[in-house]
């Protein structure tokens, strides 16, 4: 208000700028009772951990909306700078090597000092005190292997590699700290690698498809697929400390909710982290469960079990019951969930393809006109089109940030092609005798537009829009990579979690989506068939 | 006067001179028939005059008037057209495609206009009105497209080979019927065949065309007499007996 008085003295106009801030401060105001947008990373620990904040700021009296299994570190990044969440956790070397390019010198509290500092001067991020465990990452064998080999450490593998394949996950793969750096330093070459999910690590390297692959050390698997972590004997991987990582705004705007989640610092430590991580992973228990009992065992709980399992949409796995008679009970235990998933995968491709529509078919027109360009302008469309959809994905981010808009702009690409080669091909192929004929009689190039050619290519042109519908229904699966929602949420996760009646619940109703989409737009095409063309219709 | 006229007409595609020079005139209420083999020019010419088709030189009079100074629209709805094809339009019932003309000028009897000209091609509009082109025969449907040409009334009909589809009794019976409604409304013509018997039976006058050049312009009447070479092979291969 020292604000206003001050204004008040230089005169009214000066006033009616300085109210402004006192105009909008109950926007401000409602934006401090938003609620805290928590993500993960998808896989198991990033999931619990995620929980675990969320629990704890709710038993605190902070609304909290979760968003697990976001996406991987890129795309965390992007999202914590684009403001659109608020905290996730991370693990130092991570930041180190992945995001700052860096590497590894000094321990755990060197690592964590440089990443702090670096990641506050260019993007005012805080990383809060460690959780208290470190989560590097384990190079494993199957213990009868590593005893039949006498391997023990990494350096044991140099000599033998050769003989074995790998299975990684692809992100370890395509990062410098992560296999490349590995084999540099260990002069370790693979027969061969392949690129494994998470989900089927463990049963690659139980059925003996592979020999060597990357775990977690905190990972439950580990003692029950009975494995041995090779030792890092020359100190290759930094340390992997747990920590919550805060956005700007996130502590800008709610210094209090930071201050609640300092207090988890080096409260978990690394045993009780894998018997989470196994419960969830090994047991199939439910991560709101899991994450409670953390909390509980940890001295921070209380009694949130119960109300937590109803407030998210966490999976129950169904362990014991085959995957077929436990997805329908699965689905209408999430149903609400699942009526916003199919919601929100609808609004994409209905985005997408409205927009598709609105420049496909008027471009197709005009290509008509102008025969010259469409070669060219149905190349570049067709070069869209065989872009993989996952890597046309990932060009939206530097462009457009994460979530439904990228999303969409990706779908909408997509579906040019189809809807333009159909309204092109369609309209020149649309009774050219007639068209000819209304000419020579004095119809004007929009009446033959409008009286011939639209009408007798409507079929055509709904042919197309039904292509690209379909193909969108299934591409904007792949959507939920980049934080863009819809049924592909429970097909990561479950991915993630090695879930397959979690993957079901989001394939099946996708499957069931796009089979509805083809129905529907196949009676509109014999809708708008105009009457007298062929016989069969209306 | 003549009601149509091409003086020096000119048209090249490419390398291909379509026409070389061309003079045509047609007096009110004759018919000029363009007769020649195919690439003799002879759909050119006739796509020149209602401006379908634009001169490189030379020009087309219509009603006394330079074609490329009458707005094109304006001037093709005042002209009856029919192609070899029909060219009917799919999804339009009959009476709608014979009402065409008379609905694009705004007419508000359009429909009667439509049904006056189905009748005067020999269709019973009641019966074929509400059908659609593809449920008639070939015939049909070429009297369906010669109503559509003369259904505002127009003092001009152009043809492009209009009989050129149909068999031999279908082709007379369709060409006594264009005779008979020619003559009864004084209009004047110009069609484009390839066969002297039909040009002898229908016109009143023929133009014999090799490539892009007029090499004989009569009255029907002379034509027996005057033709020679190019002229007298055509009228030989028509079966007209010299």
């Amino acid at each position: 208000m020292s604000g206003l008085r001050t204004a008040a003295a230089r005169g009214s106009w000066t006033l009616a700028l300085c109210t402004l801030p006192a105009a909008v401060a109950p926007i401000d105001a409602q934006d401090r009772d938003r609620p805290i947008l928590v993500a993960s990373k998808p896989f198991a620990e990033s999931y619990l951990l995620a929980e675990v904040f969320a629990q704890f700021l709710e038993a605190n009296g902070f609304a909290v909306e979760r968003r697990p299994g976001f996406g991987m570190t890129e795309l965390l990044m992007q999202a914590m700078i684009a403001g659109e969440i608020d905290v996730y956790p991370e693990y130092t070397g991570t930041g180190l090597a992945a995001v700052l390019g860096e590497t590894a010198g000094g321990g755990s509290a060197a690592v964590f000092g440089r990443v702090s500092e670096e990641y506050e001067t260019r993007w005012g991020m805080r990383w809060l005190p460690p959780l208290g465990f470190e989560n590097t990452y384990a190079i494993a064998m199957r213990r009868e292997a590593a005893d039949s080999l006498g391997v023990r450490a990494l350096s044991g593998l140099t000599a033998i590699a050769s003989d074995l394949v790998g299975g990684f996950s692809p992100d370890f793969i395509g990062r410098d700290d992560g296999l490349d750096g590995l084999a540099a330093a260990y002069g370790i070459e693979f027969r061969e690698t392949r690129s494994l999910l998470q989900a089927v690590k463990y049963q690659a390297i139980e059925e003996g498809a592979v020999d060597v692959i990357d775990a977690y050390s905190t990972d439950g698997a580990i003692s029950r697929y009975d494995l041995t972590v090779l030792t890092d004997d020359r100190g290759f991987f930094p340390p992997y400390d747990a920590a919550p990582l805060a956005s700007r705004a996130f502590q800008e705007e709610r210094p209090d909710a930071i201050l609640v989640l300092t207090r988890l610092g080096g409260r978990i430590d690394v045993s009780a982290m894998r018997r989470a991580n196994e419960r969830v992973e090994v047991d199939g228990r439910p991560v709101v469960e899991v994450a409670a009992e953390l909390l509980a065992e940890v001295g921070l709980g209380g009694g949130l079990a119960e109300e937590a399992s109803e407030s998210s949409g966490a999976a129950v796995r169904d362990a014991d019951r085959p995957v077929l008679s436990a997805l329908p009970r699965r689905m209408w235990e999430n149903r609400g969930e699942l009526v916003r998933q199919v919601l929100r995968h609808l609004l994409l491709v209905v985005a997408s393809l409205g927009a598709a529509m609105a420049v496909a078919v008027p471009t197709g027109v005009v290509l008509e006109r102008r025969r010259a360009l469409a070669g060219t302008t149905l190349r570049v469309a067709g070069i869209l089109q065989t872009i993989p959809s996952i890597a046309l994905l990932a060009f939206m981010i530097p462009v457009f940030g994460i979530g439904a808009v990228p999303a969409v702009v990706a779908l909408f690409l997509y579906s040019l092609l189809p809807i333009l080669r159909n309204t092109y091909t369609g309209i020149i192929e649309a009774a050219p005798n007639a068209v000819e004929a209304g000419r020579a009689l004095g119809m004007t190039e929009w009446q033959l537009l409008a009286r011939i050619r639209l009408p007798l290519a409507a079929p055509v042109i709904m042919a197309g829009i039904r292509t690209a519908a379909v193909i969108n229904v299934g591409t904007a699966t792949l959507a939920a990579f980049i934080g863009a929602g819809g049924l592909g949420d429970p097909i990561v996760a479950g991915l993630a979690l090695s879930d397959p009646v979690m993957i079901l619940s989001g394939a099946v109703p996708a499957a069931v989506l796009a089979l509805l989409v083809d129905w529907g737009l196949s009676g509109a095409e014999l809708l708008v068939a105009p009457k007298g063309v062929a016989e069969g219709r209306r | 006067m003549a009601l149509i006229s091409v003086e020096e007409g000119v048209k090249r595609y490419g390398a291909t001179l379509a026409l070389d020079g061309v003079w045509i005139s047609v007096e009110a209420g004759d018919c000029l028939a363009l007769v020649g083999g195919s690439g003799s020019g002879k759909t050119t010419l006739l796509r020149a005059i209602n401006r379908l088709t634009r001169l490189d030189s030379g020009r087309v009079l219509v009603r006394g008037e330079p074609v490329d100074r009458q707005d094109a629209v304006r001037l093709r709805r005042s002209i009856g057209y029919v192609q070899q094809d029909g060219g009917l339009i799919p999804h339009w019932t009959c009476l709608a495609n014979a009402s065409l003309v008379p609905s694009l000028l705004g007419r508000p009897d359009a429909s009667d206009c439509g049904r006056r000209a189905l009748g005067a091609a020999g269709l019973e509009p009641g019966e074929f009105g509400s059908r659609y082109p593809r449920e008639l025969s070939g015939g049909q449907q070429q009297r369906v497209a010669i109503a559509r040409a003369i259904a505002a009334g127009p003092d001009i009909l152009l043809m492009d080979e209009p009989f050129g589809a149909l068999d031999a009794i279908t082709r007379t019976e369709a060409q006594d019927t264009f005779i008979g409604l020619r003559e009864s409304a004084g209009m004047t013509a110009c069609f484009v065949t390839h066969d002297m018997a039909e040009a002898l039976r229908v016109a009143t006058h023929v133009a014999v065309m090799r490539e892009g050049r007029i090499v004989l312009q009569v009255p029907a009447g002379e034509l027996v007499d005057r033709a020679t070479g190019y002229a007298a092979d055509l009228l030989e291969k028509s079966g007209v007996t010299l």
